[in-house]
């Protein structure tokens, strides 16, 4: 109940806020316009023919795909990184702490609140993508596929930006450390990717190793997943083509061939990359929230000392730090009355 | 869990006992104890950097104590967090509203938190609302409303859940003096509805008005507590008396009488007709003196104590002497 009070209260901010609305015509906007203009391209380089439709159809999707896909991870930690820092700069936090609020339902109200924008994005560029349909090419449970990346991907960045604001009591901080590392985290494969192409092992070598084991870090990419979404034998790659974006995809992961993308084992189950993503995903999302939930409320270092179902003696007990407060309960204020 | 102490007795509503709270290097709460009444107004005085706003964060269960232990009946505040947030509503000495919100979505959204059934919150809010006077501002967004309002709003806020314990900390700073007025009313009323209000505030004529006992405290330690009267006299000496006449005429004899009773000090004509003194007697004593001066047939017009706030803040003035404002 006392979630769902939280929930309500955070969607009615949110919604009423100009800004929320102006992200979506922006997004929109930029999306269309973008698809447009690839079109419009592909029209003066090769003309349509009977046979070339399905091709526009794919480039556009890849296009589109790879944009959205983008645009998530840049959007959803302004959502997100911000939420529980956030009411401790607007000193709201202290009056949610003497409530009946549980750690989880503040954690999970506020980040689904967060994660709600960000899925308000996906949903409004569904008409968009059902332009692909038109042309033909994909088939609905690759757009299916891409669309559990996309919200995997969200909740991923989402309980990470939640988990930074919890640890960090300045906003503009989290929120940049947030940025920092989804930047490393997309951006680490592609340049270990650039180092191995450059060392003559990735697809360019002509030796495509598609049987061998990608490497945890290319696995747990957004962008090899979405990649793996795609239509194993209708990709038709070509550097000089008119999507750009696939040189790095080429270039981020050496088992890719054009053909889908290796296996990937974990606990001795093959997997493709796309479902392996999806699980190390969640998992990393299970352990961002668990880890939120702990350090939100009060005190948190103290909480694990004491005993299940007690707390530890009062007596004689060491004077706390400041840190402890001032990280958890103060949101960094620790000055005395 | 062995209960070390008794809980709170039947005319206490919290007990603390030995508090200490550090922040690094400095203390803000030194083995500070204090019982507080059911019913009462207690007021919380000294100057900034004192332990007020620490000492009603404890008291909120916001920060555990670094010794020490608080009592609200049988529940000690660091074993039963939980237990203590449904008994006490806190204000803090900042707003901390979400301006999106309207008057009524605002309280809404914390009787949610503290949970109250969807069914029973709107007729809360719309009791709270009056209570407050805010009923015309139901439908207002919070950032539409004046400061005086705010602050009326967040006491509406603490008092969602209906707490036995309320914590109010600095309630009537940056409020005009109608605001002030109101909010020392609505604190009455409160009081009158058998709930224990804590009170922080610099502002002395408020709390001396208000308050049925005070707790000065410095540097962390409990300097005095008790009633208004009773601390104001043992810290305050004798208490001062101011004596009007209805004209001059009698001055001279008047001046001589009380020169030569016993109790009475430092007597001053300070205005045309206007006698200032010390007295050091009691209550029955003042009352003889009264007795005396019209047996007398002295054409006196006023006899009064001089106020509480004004002797309130003189004893807070000569305790803090030295220590600087932060």
């Amino acid at each position: 109940m006392t979630f769902f009070a939280l929930l309500t209260k955070e969607l009615r901010l949110r919604m009423r806020r100009e800004r929320t609305i102006w992200i979506v015509i922006v997004y929109i906007l930029f999306m269309g316009l973008l698809g447009w203009f690839a079109l419009n391209r592909y029209n003066t380089t090769n003309g349509y023919n009977s046979s070339g439709l399905s091709n526009v159809g794919l480039n556009l999707y890849y296009l589109l795909s790879q944009l959205q896909l983008l645009l998530i991870i840049f959007v959803t930690p302004a959502f997100t990184a911000t939420v529980i820092n956030g009411e401790k700069e607007r000193q709201t936090f202290d009056l949610l702490l003497c409530s009946r609020l549980s750690g989880f339902s503040l954690v999970f109200g506020k980040l689904l609140a967060g994660l709600m924008n960000a899925l308000l994005l996906i949903a409004a560029s569904a008409p968009l993508f059902s332009l692909i349909f038109f042309f033909g090419g994909i088939a609905p449970m690759q757009v299916l596929r891409a669309l559990l990346v996309y919200v995997v991907t969200t909740v991923l960045v989402g309980t990470f930006g939640m988990l930074c604001s919890t640890l960090l009591p300045r906003p503009s901080v989290s929120t940049a450390i947030t940025y920092m590392v989804c930047l490393l985290w997309i951006g680490l494969p592609l340049i270990f990717s650039l180092i191995m192409l450059s060392m003559g092992q990735g697809v360019v070598s002509g030796k495509p190793p598609v049987t061998s084991q990608p490497g945890l870090l290319f696995v747990w990419n957004p962008v090899t997943a979405l990649t793996d979404t795609y239509p194993p034998a209708g990709f038709t790659y070509s550097p000089a083509g008119f999507n750009p974006l696939f040189l790095l995809m080429a270039g981020l992961n050496p088992t890719y061939t054009g053909t889908g993308l290796g296996t990937f084992s974990l606990l001795g189950m093959k997997l493709s990359p796309w479902l392996a993503y999806t699980i190390l995903s969640l998992t990393a999302s299970a352990v961002f929230l668990a880890l939120s939930t702990w350090l939100v409320k009060p005190n948190a270092t103290r909480r694990l000392q004491a005993p299940i179902g007690g707390h530890p003696p009062l007596r004689g007990r060491q004077p706390e730090k400041e840190s402890t407060d001032s990280a958890t309960s103060e949101g960094g204020t620790a000055a005395p009355a | 869990m062995q209960k070390t102490e008794p809980a709170t007795t039947a005319a206490t509503a919290i007990k603390i006992q030995n508090v200490s709270k550090r922040y690094r290097t400095v203390n803000a709460l030194s083995d500070f104890s204090l019982e507080i009444g059911r019913g009462t107004i207690y007021g919380l005085i000294g100057p900034n950097g004192a332990g007020k706003t620490t000492l009603l964060r404890i008291l909120a269960a916001l920060i555990a104590p670094s010794g020490g232990e608080v009592w609200f009946e049988d529940a000690e505040v660091s074993k039963s967090a939980a237990v203590i947030q449904r008994k006490v509503g806190y204000m803090p000495d900042f707003f901390g509203v979400y301006p999106d919100l309207t008057s009524a979505e605002y309280l809404e959204f914390y009787a949610g938190i503290h949970g109250i059934p969807y069914k029973k919150r709107a007729r809360i809010v719309a009791d709270l609302l009056e209570l407050v006077e805010l009923t015309p501002k139901r439908d207002a967004f919070v950032e539409t409303l004046s400061r005086g309002m705010k602050q009326r709003l967040c006491l509406a806020r603490a008092l969602v859940h209906d707490p036995e314990v309320l914590l109010l900390d600095e309630p009537a700073s940056g409020l005009d003096p109608r605001a002030r007025v109101e909010l020392r009313e609505l604190v009455r009323t409160l009081q009158g509805m058998g709930k224990t209000i804590i009170i922080s505030s610099h502002i002395l004529p408020e709390l001396a008005e208000m308050c049925t006992d005070i707790a000065i405290i410095q540097g962390g330690r409990l300097i005095a507590s008790g009633d208004v009267e009773s601390v104001t006299h043992r810290l305050g000496g004798d208490r001062q008396l101011e004596l009007r006449f209805l004209d001059t005429v009698q001055m001279p004899t008047a001046l001589e009488l009380l020169g030569g009773m016993p109790d009475i000090s430092n007597v001053s004509n300070s205005e045309g007709n206007t006698i200032l003194l010390d007295f050091g007697g009691d209550d029955q004593a003042l009352n003889q003196l009264l007795v005396d001066l019209i047996s007398r047939k002295l054409p006196i017009i006023s006899f009064a104590p001089r106020s509480g706030s004004g002797r309130l803040e003189e004893v807070f003035m000569s305790i803090t002497e030295g220590s600087t404002a932060t």
